[in-house]
């Protein structure tokens, strides 16, 4: 992470103009991480009409339409299911995955275990800001315990989920975590999870502050984005399961990255034998 | 200026003899301060040491006074009235140097510069450091006697950088009428098992260096030493921040992160560059706005991006 700060990174190439100021809210952490997400694709060198950026439902949803790349809006839970039949259908794209912790962790928890599983070279970005916050704020499987959402109106109760230890477990072959204050630290885990052959999961912890922070009394976005620094600790990978989410012990950078085959080329190396086969006999 | 042997004439000798030891955290200060009290007492005299080492552990500076006599009262050693200085770091050196006598004080120093973080008075690139700009040959003038030399660059031809203190250790016995078989001896019982050989080597080697200064004034200072730049050769930089109104929500973001607190909203809930001069050209704020609208140009960029 040593490469020089200095670049001649202009993000509005990058984005559909037309479509700016984006509808985030005042403060919220997705316009960072689409930031670092843009500033990693430059530094790589990767073509906007090679990128394929694809997106679930939610404020994370939302993120994917601004990029002036091949973008698609997805149905709800969905997004990484949407890629890898593109990523099987297309395996010359870049394909990146925007999702958020309920799109990603409940409504499409499912895929996301399957994913990890069969390792498709797919980059997928987490943006977990702990709530559900385009449909007014309800509980998400992030949600700190005792943290009020309009579900939680007596504070959460549920224990949470670590996304980076689901990940890893489900056998993801590069799990990184980042928060959007170290913007130059989360452009270069998504740089290497982009360059990283097989899936790449990357959890962004982002702030939702005029729903999540306001409710939580959490503080005005700078101070939400200030008390980031203070949540990550080198402590341990994740026991989030035992503990609040939020404030607690998260290690950031690139946690796991391990070689495992690329299911994507061990496919096409299957059919070309399979269709080998077929010629020969007849 | 020369120490009184022991016996009749130490008794006729009406003050103490003064040595301050200065450099920074790690380099060694204490080490030869205890070398040289333990060596004060080999020679039948009172022998006082106090020292301060505040914030060491983090490169701070070190000082230590030794004070030699028949009877010593006074720990410390006023300004003015130290018959020699050893510094084990450039600028340390001249810090302290009107601590020497004026005439006869003996200003031995190593010409390593070790700069502190806090030399960097402003965080904008190219900007100038605050650390001492003299030459060896300039430093010399001010002083009775004196000797600037690379001891670090003698240590390390031996192996071992750390020994710069014991170079200069060495350089400092021929000032002083002890004989070396004295300081060889306590270098031997102080220095531990691992380090001991380099450590009365280094003795031998500042020893061997001052003999042939003396005999030759121009080898007297450290010749190949190249002085910081002057801010007038560091680079200027040029920094431009570009804030879009349009696409400003008045998030507060960058006013309360940037470093050097140069940003306000206005009367609108528009970021507004209030402080242009303290801007460093930094970013943070061009990477923290979520909604990308700072943008700051360097001259640097404009150049490698045109
Ligand atoms: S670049 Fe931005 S954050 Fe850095 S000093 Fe200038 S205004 Fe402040
Ligand atoms: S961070 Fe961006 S949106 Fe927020 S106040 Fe500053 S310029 Fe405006």
């Amino acid at each position: 992470m040593n490469e020089a700060v200095r670049t001649n990174f202009d993000i509005k190439d990058y984005l559909r103009l037309e479509m700016m100021p984006h509808f985030m809210c005042p403060g919220c952490g997705h316009g960072i991480a689409l930031r670092c997400l843009l500033w990693a694709v430059h530094e790589l060198g990767v073509d906007k009409n090679r990128l394929a950026v694809v997106s679930g439902i939610g404020c994370s949803g939302r993120v994917g339409a601004y990029i002036d790349a091949n973008t698609f809006h997805t149905t709800h839970g969905r997004p990484l299911a949407f890629a890898t039949g593109l990523k099987l259908a297309r395996p010359d794209l870049t394909v990146v995955v925007i999702t958020g912790d309920g799109d990603c962790l409940a409504i499409g928890g499912n895929h996301l275990i399957h994913a990890c599983r069969r390792n498709l070279d797919i980059t997928c970005l987490m943006l977990n800001n702990e709530v559900y916050g385009m449909t007014g704020g309800q509980v998400s499987p992030t949600t700190a315990i005792d943290r009020l959402t309009t579900t939680t109106p007596h504070g959460n109760a549920e224990p949470t989920f670590d996304a980076c230890r689901l990940a890893d477990a489900a056998g993801a072959s590069f799990v990184g975590r980042e928060v959007t204050r170290q913007a130059p630290a989360l452009k270069s885990v998504i740089k290497a999870g982009l360059a990283h052959e097989g899936f790449a999961f990357i959890e962004v912890l982002s702030d939702c502050t005029e729903i999540y922070g306001r409710k939580n009394d959490l503080g005005e976005s700078p101070e939400m984005i200030l008390a980031q620094k203070s949540d990550m600790r080198p402590e341990a990978f994740g026991n989030a399961a035992d503990e609040p989410f939020r404030p607690n012990r998260l290690r950031a950078g690139v946690l796991v990255q391990r070689d495992r085959p690329e299911y994507g080329r061990v496919y096409r190396e299957r059919a070309a034998a399979e269709r080998a086969k077929a010629k020969a006999k007849g | 200026m020369r120490a009184e042997p022991k016996g009749e004439q130490a008794a006729a000798a009406t003050r103490a003899l003064n040595v301050m030891i200065v450099g920074v955290g790690g380099q060694g200060v204490l080490m030869i301060s205890k070398a040289l009290a333990l060596i004060g007492q080999k020679q039948g005299l009172q022998v006082k040491q106090s020292e301060v080492h505040g914030m060491a552990k983090r490169g701070g500076a070190v000082f230590s006074h030794i004070r030699f006599g028949v009877e010593v009262w006074s720990p410390t050693i006023a300004r003015g009235e130290a018959d020699a200085l050893i510094a084990l770091e450039w600028a340390e050196g001249l810090r302290w140097i009107d601590y020497l006598r004026p005439e006869t004080g003996v200003f031995i120093a190593d010409t390593r510069r070790i700069v502190p973080p806090f030399a960097c008075r402003s965080r904008r690139h190219g900007a100038p450091m605050a650390y001492a700009r003299e030459t060896p040959a300039e430093a010399l003038e001010k002083v009775g006697e004196g000797f600037a030399l690379d001891a670090t660059a003698i240590a390390t031809t031996l192996g071992e950088p750390r020994a710069a203190n014991t170079v200069l250790l060495g350089v400092l016995s021929t000032s002083l009428d002890m004989p070396a078989a004295d300081w060889l001896a306590v270098l031997d019982a102080l220095t531990p098992p691992k380090s001991r050989a380099i450590n009365l080597e280094a003795f031998r080697a500042g020893r061997a260096w001052a003999e042939a200064a003396r005999d030759d004034p121009t080898l007297r200072f450290d010749a190949g030493f190249v002085p910081r730049a002057r801010p007038a050769d560091a680079p200027d930089m040029s920094v431009a921040l570009v804030i879009n109104a349009a696409w400003c929500k008045g998030c507060d973001i960058c006013v309360k992160l940037c470093p050097e607190r140069c940003l306000v909203l206005d009367a609108e809930q528009v970021a507004f560059l209030k402080a242009p001069h303290a801007c460093t050209g930094c970013r943070v704020c061009e990477w923290l706005c979520p909604d990308f609208a700072i943008e700051v140009r360097t001259a640097v960029r404009e150049a490698a991006g045109a």
